[in-house]
């Protein structure tokens, strides 16, 4: 047995209680380290800031405004030197002078900042949050009471209404008589045989080039291949839409020369004599170039008063027959003229066109018939006016993937754009984590008005820019 | 943050008679704990760049040595009072076991004398062992401890080499003595060697040697639960100071 007693008080009577007195090491190096790590930290802190104001950056700049990662005073602009450098709106205002929601906003004016959030990360500033939108449209007031819009909508997938082109009582303006049905048909006449069309072969991005398989195969005349002549056919409307549209997202319009002449040059025809195709213009225009024809016909064939009427000009039906036989040149020439003029606003236009007008028949016996209007094609090119849509984004899909009424279709009245369910089997609140396309607002919606955007002057020079501080 | 920060200011000034010491522990403990979260949503679960980057980390590197120091403080004390009933200060573990290493060469020296038939030097109770020695060689000697210089030598050998070095320094895991097993068959070989009355001072060495070995588990103990305030703590003041920094420049920016 030990005869030494380990108790408390043994142990206490050891201590040398003036202990606490003396520094302990531990205690010294923790006292040190808690000097220094802190010194260090400042140290840090002043060397970085010695070079450059970026350590006070919360995080880098969206792509677009990296290039003023260098120099913090262009956005955070300092007034009156005062220590207050918060990015204010005449500072994004100097490069984008983005004009307002709408002249009638009701409540209030958000700041740039508010829903363009910088320093986090190269993201496109333009992708803003739903609830930059939402503390708006998610209980909408006008000043005068009439809302055109929606006045609920809180997110897309689930409080959105249907698109405008779709809702009742809509109907597609197009006055081009189009039956898609027909037109997807296998072995359908085309310009040297059968043919099997597709969608691209008339539908088709702005973005991409290349040649149309149906286009005019070569210009017969000046007259036929002008490009304005498709105001008949209304791609001014068409251009007005895609005015402050990304034009490149968009289905190229519509026009005769490039997705119809291949095939319905012959609808153009209208007198075997002659190889080349009435112009697809105006009927003024028409009427000028038959009337050139015929003169240049008869000044070349002095026996053309005895000719008999080319039977294909008789549109049995339409006129009075016997015709008047004519006894000079300008009665021949007009005859023939009215004739031609029946077969193509009579039967040629009317294919396609829907006409506004009539050819008055007592003037058709006299041989000066007056000429039919013919009703502007209207074909929407865009037809989310308040919206933006890729189709480029969207081109891993089949066309009928979303358009899945097309191949059924048979009216021009027929709204082929898919609705907001189609739309939402692919978008969804949460985007990428819900293993889905982002539902976004912006992903759709612009919220500045881009028509009332004004130029900006360029006030930096690249040394300025560029330049570390 | 600041708070949590001011635990120290209270823990220097223990007469500070603002709230009770628990309060401001459990106060420290919770803030410190919601602050994480909070700062991460602060943040926007961003670790950001420069100055916002090295506070993030400098916040998750307080959070994480908390809560580590935290676990630690939760179980280590009631180890240490489990493994170690008379455990001692901290910073008096270098003054205890200098007292151990006088101690223990006090009673090697009492043994060696005893052994050597040195009586003045021999202790009561050892002379009171070898009260029974009676008489060698018809001669009647002054003690009837039993003399013998080979064990002497050998106690002193395995002083010098194995106890004296094991004992005055700290920690000495390497050394033979620090495990128990091998430490009990060493002072077993030391009883076979010398004489029954001297087994008591055996005991004693053991013993001296066994609370040696408490007081390094203490030392062991007393480190890893106080380690992760040389992180947590340095870091702290670096957090609030650059905290400080970032709180004004992001009134200005």
């Amino acid at each position: 047995m030990p005869r030494r007693v380990r108790s408390t008080k043994n142990l206490a009577q050891r201590m040398d209680l003036q202990y606490f007195r003396q520094a302990h090491p531990l205690r010294s190096w923790r006292l040190w380290l808690s000097i220094l790590v802190p010194v260090v930290a400042l140290g840090w802190f002043a060397a970085q800031r010695v070079h450059s104001q970026k350590i006070y950056s919360s995080g880098p700049l969206s792509s677009a405004h990296a290039v003023l990662g260098r120099k913090c005073d262009v956005c955070h602009v300092t007034t009156l030197g005062f220590f207050r450098a918060k990015v204010r709106d005449d500072a994004c205002s100097r490069c984008h002078d983005a004009p307002a929601h709408h002249a009638d906003q009701v409540s209030f004016t958000v700041s740039c900042a508010s829903c363009h959030v910088e320093h986090r990360g190269a993201i496109r500033l333009a992708s803003t949050e739903d609830s930059s939108c939402t503390q708006c449209h998610a209980n909408l007031s006008a000043r005068t009471g009439n809302l055109p819009y929606a006045r609920v909508v809180k997110d897309f997938d689930k409080q959105h209404p249907e698109f405008a082109a779709l809702r009742p009582g809509a109907r597609d303006p197009g006055q081009i008589k189009l039956n898609h049905y027909a037109h997807l048909k296998p072995n359908l006449a085309g310009p040297s045989g059968p043919v099997q069309m597709d969608c691209q072969d008339c539908h088709r991005l702005m973005m991409r080039g290349g040649s149309w398989p149906y286009a005019m195969a070569q210009p017969a005349s000046a007259s036929i291949s002008e490009p304005k002549s498709e105001e008949v056919g209304g791609a001014q409307t068409a251009n007005a839409d895609l005015k402050h549209a990304r034009t490149g997202d968009y289905m190229a319009p519509i026009l005769y020369v490039n997705q119809c002449a291949g095939c319905h040059v012959k609808d153009l025809q209208f007198d075997r004599r002659f190889d080349q195709a009435a112009p697809h213009d105006k009927p003024e225009v028409v009427q000028k170039y038959l009337l050139q024809k015929y003169s240049d016909y008869f000044a070349s064939h002095p026996r053309a008063l005895s000719e008999a009427v080319a039977p294909e000009l008789i549109l049995r039906g339409n006129m009075r027959l016997p015709l008047p036989v004519p006894h000079t040149r300008q009665e021949w020439i007009d005859q023939q003229v009215m004739l031609a003029d029946r077969v193509l606003f009579d039967k040629g236009c009317k294919l396609c066109h829907v006409m506004e007008g009539e050819m008055m028949e007592d003037n058709a016996v006299e041989g000066k018939a007056s000429l039919p209007a013919i009703a502007k094609s209207s074909i929407p090119t865009r037809w989310f006016l308040h919206a933006e849509f890729d189709h480029n984004s969207h081109r891993f899909l089949t066309c009928t993937a979303c358009h899945d009424r097309t191949p059924e279709s048979r009216q021009t009245a027929d709204i082929l754009l898919p609705g907001i369910a189609t739309c939402r089997s692919c978008h969804e609140d949460g985007g990428e984590r819900q293993d889905a396309a982002n539902g976004r607002c912006s992903e759709c919606h612009s919220y500045h008005d881009w028509t009332k955007e004004r130029p900006t002057k360029g006030k930096f020079t690249i040394p300025q820019l560029r330049a570390a501080r | 943050m600041l708070f949590a920060g001011l635990l120290g200011a209270r823990k220097k000034v223990p007469i500070w008679r603002v709230g009770r010491a628990q309060a401001w522990m459990r106060g420290h403990l919770w803030l410190g704990f919601l602050s994480f979260p909070l700062i991460v949503f602060h943040s926007g679960f961003r670790f950001g760049v420069g100055l916002t980057r090295a506070l993030m980390w400098l916040c998750l590197v307080v959070f994480v040595s908390g809560i580590v120091g935290a676990i630690l403080q939760h179980f280590m004390p009631r180890l240490t009072t489990q493994r170690i009933p008379l455990e001692t200060i901290y910073e008096q573990i270098g003054r205890v076991r200098s007292q151990l290493a006088s101690e223990a060469e006090a009673l090697v020296e009492e043994a060696c004398a005893a052994l050597a038939g040195n009586v003045s030097q021999a202790t009561e109770q050892q002379r009171a062992a070898s009260a029974s020695a009676g008489t060698i060689g018809g001669l009647t000697v002054a003690s009837g401890l039993q003399v013998d210089e080979g064990a002497s030598v050998e106690l002193q050998q395995f002083f010098r080499r194995e106890m004296q070095p094991y004992v005055a320094q700290g920690g000495a895991r390497n050394m033979a003595l620090a495990d128990r097993n091998q430490s009990r068959g060493m002072f077993q070989q030391l009883r076979l060697l010398l004489p029954p009355n001297l087994h008591a001072s055996i005991d004693d060495l053991e013993n001296i040697c066994e609370e040696k070995r408490e007081l390094d588990q203490q030392t062991l103990y007393h480190r890893v639960l106080h380690a992760w305030l040389f992180v947590h703590i340095p870091a702290s003041y670096a957090l609030l100071l650059l905290g400080a920094v970032h709180a004004v420049m992001a009134l200005r920016y």
